[in-house]
């Protein structure tokens, strides 16, 4: 695969051209875009967050920061409505920043909120946060608690299904599948012994996948429970995202761009394909275009290309820049790409036709 | 053995590195008034603290994290290990915020054994690269701790680890009681160093960068103990020290060690040496943890320094004059 990016790249990329970057104090710890596609948010390692208004995606100085944890963001996710965010830190609070930048308490509790999610069908929706070993569900309004799941250890991630119907959550030897709507709470168990670290699903719902701590990815299909273990990682796999059709499932934890082909009787047995890379720079981030088969990645040197999955052509967003790039998503409407780095580095590119 | 010696970052990346204290010992031996002592005392540094649900710490410090010891057994290959699973996410998202603190003091229940701790800083590419497991300290209370060593293997799994010991509350015992007490703890851990104290009032340059783990230090403090040579096999957990003068084949000495470590892994707690491989000018360092191990050069020998090589395991069940053989066998013929 290192023949498809070498020394006949420029030294510029999209970033150069179509975005802007600012520099924050403090890690980037995620980001995300509001579900409208009108704002980017960063969050930080300092407990702020920067929003950038879409108007003002070319324009970094007017990008706002606002401290709304005391400590580390470790969370990130849009709210449940078409606008705004919400945050978890190591404050133990769950916090939701309003498109007009107010900031508001959902919870305070006794343990660091590390994961959260959103769902919406643009008519109702539904927020989860893991705090250890719970899973909490609240109605959109985020002050109504639907359910508590309880987890036999801390939970490493958490993701719906894409009709809401079902949450599922990682954790120590497995993945716990529960019903959202459920009366009565019965947990789905999908077993496999060891340490499990981050958790995607199938945009059909065909295939739940963990990633595990042997730097290698478990799955399930959800139709029989058959098993299916896709491994050959130099790193842990700490990104992974399936393309909008279901097709692939891209990941990190490489010095390419890995993606595992979930057609023709995929990924079992089949070898995964590379979307290019970085030779001897590993993968950090990746994320998936919501309309177009395009997939983004962000390395360990701050490098951030963009890759035609099925034509394999390589567009640079931007060549090093030193810290890895430890946030990168896509807005909803694909006009945007936002990333930010370990560094404190935040770029948004506005993708969209001028 | 090529994968589980690991290559070490070099001096100048492990500088950068967060270190890391593990506190552990009984329950009531003082472990949270040693911790209230490090985190009040003037150092102008400041102290992320990892406690278990149980901890109860007196001052107020924003940088305490609630853990729940979550230990899981990884699949490496031919290697088993038990890794804590929740320290690995627990360091990650501390380092976030890398610029709030100097090091991290991680607090184990008094039941727990110190090994997944270890382990964890063996096997995890993320806390390796960010952070250094400086030493284990245990400690121990002079009052009870005979007793505790009788009826309990988890206080011996304790002594055996440590890199330093906290001897406390000598105030509750005479010196004749003390010095039997030390050479208890000796016959376990002849390598850690043992500080007495009351109620934790130990400096802090005895607790706090230690370098258990550095490679360059090794055996550094290691006193010259004698070879109990009385049993040739011990039940108990004790200390192993072996010499050999002539130079060492490098080749051979992996081999061996990385046959034991697979076989005996399991009961050797730890092992240190300081390695003279025939056709080498620089010392070649030697550490593990149960199976996991790493090792690499660590420069010239210093002037007067004696070029011998130096093993010391810290074990149960251990064959001392087999470990001779396996040992003497390695060297460059």
């Amino acid at each position: 695969m290192s023949d498809t990016v070498n020394d006949t790249i420029p030294a510029t990329g999209l970033l150069e051209r179509r975005g802007a970057m600012r520099q924050l104090d403090g890690q980037i710890t995620g980001c995300t875009i509001s579900r409208d596609s009108q704002q980017v948010a960063f969050a930080t390692g300092e407990g702020d967050i920067m929003v950038a208004e879409r108007a003002d995606w070319g324009q970094s100085d007017a990008w706002t920061v606002t401290t709304v944890h005391d400590g580390a963001i470790l969370a990130i996710a849009p709210d449940a409505g078409p606008t705004g965010f919400l945050t978890g830190g190591d404050d133990n609070a769950l916090r939701r920043i309003a498109a007009d930048g107010s900031v508001s308490d959902l919870v305070k509790g006794r343990r660091w909120i590390e994961h959260i999610t959103t769902w919406t069908n643009g008519k109702g929706g539904v927020i989860a946060f893991a705090s250890g070993r719970q899973v909490e569900l609240r109605d959109a309004d985020g002050h109504t608690t639907l359910k508590v799941l309880e987890h036999p250890s801390t939970v490493s991630g958490i993701v719906f299904d894409a009709k809401g119907k079902r949450i599922a959550a990682s954790h120590y030897n497995g993945a716990s599948m529960w019903f959202v709507q459920a009366k009565v709470d019965t947990v789905r168990p999908l077993e496999w012994k060891g340490s499990h670290i981050g958790i995607a699903i199938h945009p059909a719902g065909e295939a739940l996948v963990t990633s595990m701590q042997e730097s290698e990815l478990h799955g399930w299909r959800l139709s029989d429970g058959h098993n299916m273990r896709m491994s050959g990682y130099p790193s842990k796999v700490q990104s992974m995202a399936f393309t909008r059709n279901g097709k692939w499932l891209v990941t990190s934890g490489a010095d390419t761009i890995v993606m595992w082909p979930f057609f023709g009787g995929g990924p079992m047995g089949k070898p995964p394909a590379e979307a290019g890379g970085l030779p001897g720079v590993m993968c950090t981030r990746v994320a998936c275009h919501p309309v177009h088969d395009i997939v983004a990645a962000g390395f360990a040197d701050g490098s951030v290309l963009m890759a035609d999955t099925g034509a394999q052509r390589i567009l640079p967003v931007c060549i090093g820049g030193s810290g890895a790039v430890t946030a990168l998503e896509f807005s909803p409407d694909g006009c945007c790409l936002a990333f930010g780095s370990e560094d404190g580095r935040a770029c948004v590119v506005d993708l969209s036709a001028k | 053995m090529s994968d589980t010696v690991q290559a070490s970052p070099d001096a100048a990346a492990q500088n950068t590195l967060v270190p890391v204290t593990v506190l552990t010992g009984f329950l009531g031996a003082g472990k949270t008034t040693l911790l209230n002592h490090i985190l009040t005392a003037q150092h102008g540094r400041k102290y992320a603290v990892v406690v278990n649900e149980f901890g109860e710490l007196g001052v107020d410090n924003d940088l305490v994290v609630d853990a729940d010891e979550e230990v899981f057994e990884m699949n490496n290959g031919c290697i088993c290990c038990t890794v804590r699973g929740d320290l690995i996410r627990i360091l990650g998202n501390l380092m976030k915020r890398r610029a709030k603190f100097d090091g991290i003091i991680v607090e184990t229940t008094g039941l727990a054994d110190p090994a997944p701790v270890a382990q964890t800083f063996f096997v995890d590419e993320d806390v390796r690269g960010k952070t250094r497991l400086d030493a284990v300290v245990t400690v121990v209370d002079a009052y009870n701790v005979i007793q505790t060593l009788d009826e309990s293997p988890e206080a011996v799994n304790q002594i055996a680890f440590a890199d330093v010991i906290i001897l406390n509350k000598t105030d509750l015992v005479d010196e004749v009681a003390l010095a039997t007490i030390e050479s208890r703890i000796r016959s376990i851990n002849a390598v850690a160093r043992i500080h007495r104290a009351q109620r934790g009032d130990v400096p802090l340059s005895d607790v706090l960068d230690q370098g258990g783990f550095d490679l360059q230090r090794a055996l550094e403090h290691a006193p010259h103990f004698l070879e109990d040579t009385s049993h040739s096999h011990e039940a108990d957990v004790t200390s192993l020290s072996y010499e050999v003068e002539e130079p060492l084949d490098a080749a051979r000495f992996q081999a061996w060690i990385g046959a034991v470590l697979q076989e005996q892994g399991a009961d050797i707690l730890r092992a240190k040496g300081i390695l003279n491989y025939a056709g080498e000018d620089q010392r070649f360092a030697f550490q593990a943890v149960h199976m996991m191990a790493d090792g690499g050069f660590i420069g010239p020998w210093k002037d007067g320094e004696p070029r011998v090589s130096r093993l010391v395991f810290i074990g149960r069940n251990l064959n001392r004059p087999q470990l001779r053989r396996g040992f003497e066998s390695c060297r460059a013929k």
